[in-house]
């Protein structure tokens, strides 16, 4: 090598490294894909670069299966090459404005580009495609060699070339550089000199190896920065779905009629809705982030926290109806409906418990109206049961006193039995006409804070004069004790209850006969999340027609000879007024039965 | 002597008929309800009987229909306090439909009619 020689090598290779080094700096610049691809390719093709005739570059998909033509520049025909590169050098472009001219897409054959983007090549075939980027090793085909020397990365075997590749090339001499990125193979490139044929040089190669390697991390990591962006343009958009999600839960749970909170299970308040914060006469401020212990909130008599433990650990859903909120010692004056009710996640765990309430004292005042209706048609009935019930005595009372006076008219006789009946007849009269009065009258009840185990002790006292005058044995199946060591407090008139349980108990002794018992039983249950004190009054004599036993309550219904109809009506009544219930059961076996419950305050011991 | 079946449930009001009937010179036989009424109808054949509408366990309409499955010849009067009630389908098979009073002309006289076979 003369010197000459040598000097313009090393010119040579001074030019290409800085040609390498402003390329890495343009393309550092930017981090659109196409842009970087591009730059790479003009690169690789500018005359006063590597000054490649061609360049094609595929990419790999994200899978790594197949390669995909992404672009291609160069020309289709020698004519067109020359014309092109002739005005280019007209222009006198620098490497900078050449890579950085976006307009100049000239070089960019469409035609060309065209054949490439049709173009996927599957890297598993075995051919030399993947075995370009299995070793990572450049490769230069020269189809006219007849012996390739594989040291200097030489190739001739068309076979084991792909066709997709050799119908594109159309040239039997064109140079394979795999762009390989740390392990992850990332593409190829391919250049060829087709039109001025100059032979691609091992200086090329190696250049060209090192300017694959740089393309190749640039590519990766520009599409590596492009999906991370995506994904973040992504999670920002997820994130604004989900505030808008949010907002929208939490518009529906400020705009339902309904007060609800959440608690997780350290009894936290995680969210509750402005009535819930209305109701609790805290702002919601003050309540989310708070401990739910921290407050004292009362259902009845029941202890919010509580509940809410038995809601987590029983597992199931609690319902109280129409009950009175107490929130830190005040009384709310509505009537409320309080659910509590598991919050489960996707997995079913439970995250804590749900509170809704709603406010029913609307509806609990439309329920009296429409009982106060009922009673009135009720009235209605029961004035016409009243006008026949007093004809019969009138009948016999008026049909005694034409006999009297017929008699004496006649035969101037008189009976003073026909006088008594007119007596009795006008007695039973009076009877009837106080029960009406009791029954239709609509005075308050005074109700006071009263002990129903005293109660039911004088109805029992009462009784048992009549039950042993007729050989009837009362017997207490809680035993006398429960009575008198428990004191059963409710809400209530004394006097009234008192008619209630003796009409009751003298209706079971009048159809008891001798020798037979009367059972009389008192127990505490708990029902709709209320304690109710429960009174079973049982005789022997079944009630005939079964299926109407509920008349058993309705006016002057009776089938006994005493009595006037009206006191199991009254009992009724009365019980009902107390929020009780009464009712009746009635079978062969185990004869007739009255269930009586009325709610509990609270048992106080009394020993 | 025609004898006289009252069906009547009210105490008062059935000794009143009875004496009433009685001093007409007929023989009374009583019954507080239904069935009683229908097991002297069967034993004792009466002349004519009286039914009182409302009456426990077994009613008049259900005794009307009872007799009248197997009999349909001897005079029945069907009474009432309901004065709402007159003659309806129910009662059509009675021969006289009449409201409780204490005036018991009419009731007399249409005993005596039924009797005397006058309709």
């Amino acid at each position: 090598m003369t010197e000459e020689q040598i000097i313009k090598k090393y010119e040579d290779l001074l030019r290409r490294y800085n040609i390498l080094n402003r390329i890495s700096e343009i393309v550092a610049s930017t981090n659109e894909l196409d842009k970087i691809l591009r730059i790479i390719l003009k690169g690789v093709t500018f005359g006063d670069g590597f000054g490649f005739n061609r360049a094609f570059l595929f990419l790999a998909d994200q899978k790594i299966d197949h390669l995909k033509g992404k672009l291609a520049i160069g020309t289709e025909t020698a004519e067109e090459a020359w014309k092109i590169w002739g005005e280019i050098q007209k222009k006198n472009y620098s490497l900078e404005e050449f890579l950085s001219q976006e307009k100049l897409i000239i070089e960019e054959n469409l035609s060309l580009n065209e054949r490439l983007k049709k173009i996927t090549i599957p890297i598993t075939s075995g051919k030399i495609i993947e075995q370009c980027l299995t070793n990572g090793n450049p490769v230069n085909i020269d189809l006219t060699l007849e012996n390739p020397s594989p040291d200097i990365n030489q190739f001739s075997d068309a076979s084991l070339i792909e066709n997709e590749i050799l119908d594109l090339i159309k040239h039997p001499k064109f140079c394979i550089i795999p762009l390989i990125s740390r392990t992850k193979k990332v593409g190829i490139l391919i250049v060829d000199n087709k039109y001025n044929g100059r032979e691609i040089t091992k200086e090329d190669i190696i250049f060209l190896m090192m300017l694959g390697q740089f393309a190749a991390s640039s590519i990766r990591n520009t599409i590596i920065y492009n999906e991370l962006k995506e994904n973040l343009n992504n999670l920002a958009k997820v994130n604004y779905q989900i505030k808008i999600l949010k907002e929208y839960n939490e518009n529906i749970i400020e705009s339902v009629p309904l007060s609800m909170f959440a608690v997780d299970n350290n009894f936290n308040i995680t969210a509750c809705n402005k009535n819930f914060s209305d109701i609790m006469h805290i702002s919601k401020y003050d309540l989310i982030g708070k401990n739910i212990k921290n407050f004292v909130i009362k259902i009845n008599d029941f202890n919010l926290v509580d509940e809410i433990s038995n809601v987590m650990a029983d597992k199931k859903v609690e319902g109280f109806y129409k009950v009175k909120l107490e929130m830190n010692n005040i009384i709310n004056e509505s009537i409320y409906d309080l659910f509590l009710v598991m919050l489960k996640d996707s997995k079913n765990n439970i995250n804590g418990v749900i509170g809704i309430i709603e406010d029913v004292t609307i509806t609990v005042k439309l329920e009296k109206s429409l009982q106060e209706a009922r009673r009135f048609a009720e009235l209605g009935k029961f004035s016409a049961t009243v006008a026949h019930e007093i004809r019969n005595p009138l009948v016999s009372i008026g049909g005694y006193a034409n006999r009297i006076k017929r008699r004496y008219e006649e035969r101037q006789e008189f009976d003073v039995n026909d006088a008594e009946v007119i007596t009795s007849e006008i007695k039973r009269l009076e009877e009837i006409l106080n029960d009406i009065l009791d029954y239709a009258s609509d005075k308050k009840v005074d109700f006071k804070v009263i002990n129903l185990s005293e109660v039911l002790k004088y109805c029992l006292e009462l009784a048992k004069i009549f039950a042993e005058q007729n050989n009837i044995n009362i017997s207490l199946l809680t035993g006398r004790e429960f009575l008198d060591n428990q004191n059963l407090i409710i809400n209530g008139s004394y006097d009234n209850l008192k008619q209630a349980f003796i009409n009751v108990l003298n209706n079971a002794l009048e159809a008891s006969s001798s020798k037979q018992n009367v059972y009389f039983d008192t127990s505490i249950i708990e029902e709709f999340k209320q304690k109710w004190v429960e009174i079973k009054i049982n005789n022997k004599s079944m009630i005939q027609n079964e299926k109407d036993l509920y008349k058993i309550f309705l006016p002057f219904y009776t089938t006994k000879i005493h009595g006037t109809g009206l006191g199991l009506t009254l009992t009724k009544k009365i019980i009902e007024e107390h929020s009780g219930n009464i009712d009746v059961e009635s079978n062969s076996e185990s004869g007739t039965t009255f269930i009586i419950k009325l709610p509990l305050i609270r048992i106080e011991d009394n020993i | 002597m025609k004898k006289v079946l009252v069906v009547e449930d009210e105490t008062s009001i059935r000794n009143l008929y009875k004496e009433e009937l009685i001093d007409e010179s007929y023989e009374v036989i009583t019954a507080g309800d239904g069935f009683e009424g229908y097991e002297l109808f069967k034993k004792e054949h009466p002349d004519l009987i009286t039914i009182d509408l409302k009456m426990p366990n077994m009613n008049g309409i259900e005794l009307l229909d009872k007799i009248r499955r197997e009999d349909k010849n001897t005079p029945i009067i069907i009474y009432s306090a309901y004065s709402e009630f007159t003659q309806n389908f129910s009662t059509w098979a009675a021969d006289e439909y009449l409201v409780k009073s204490s005036d018991l002309t009419e009731f007399k006289e249409k005993v005596k009619e039924l009797l005397l076979g006058k309709r």
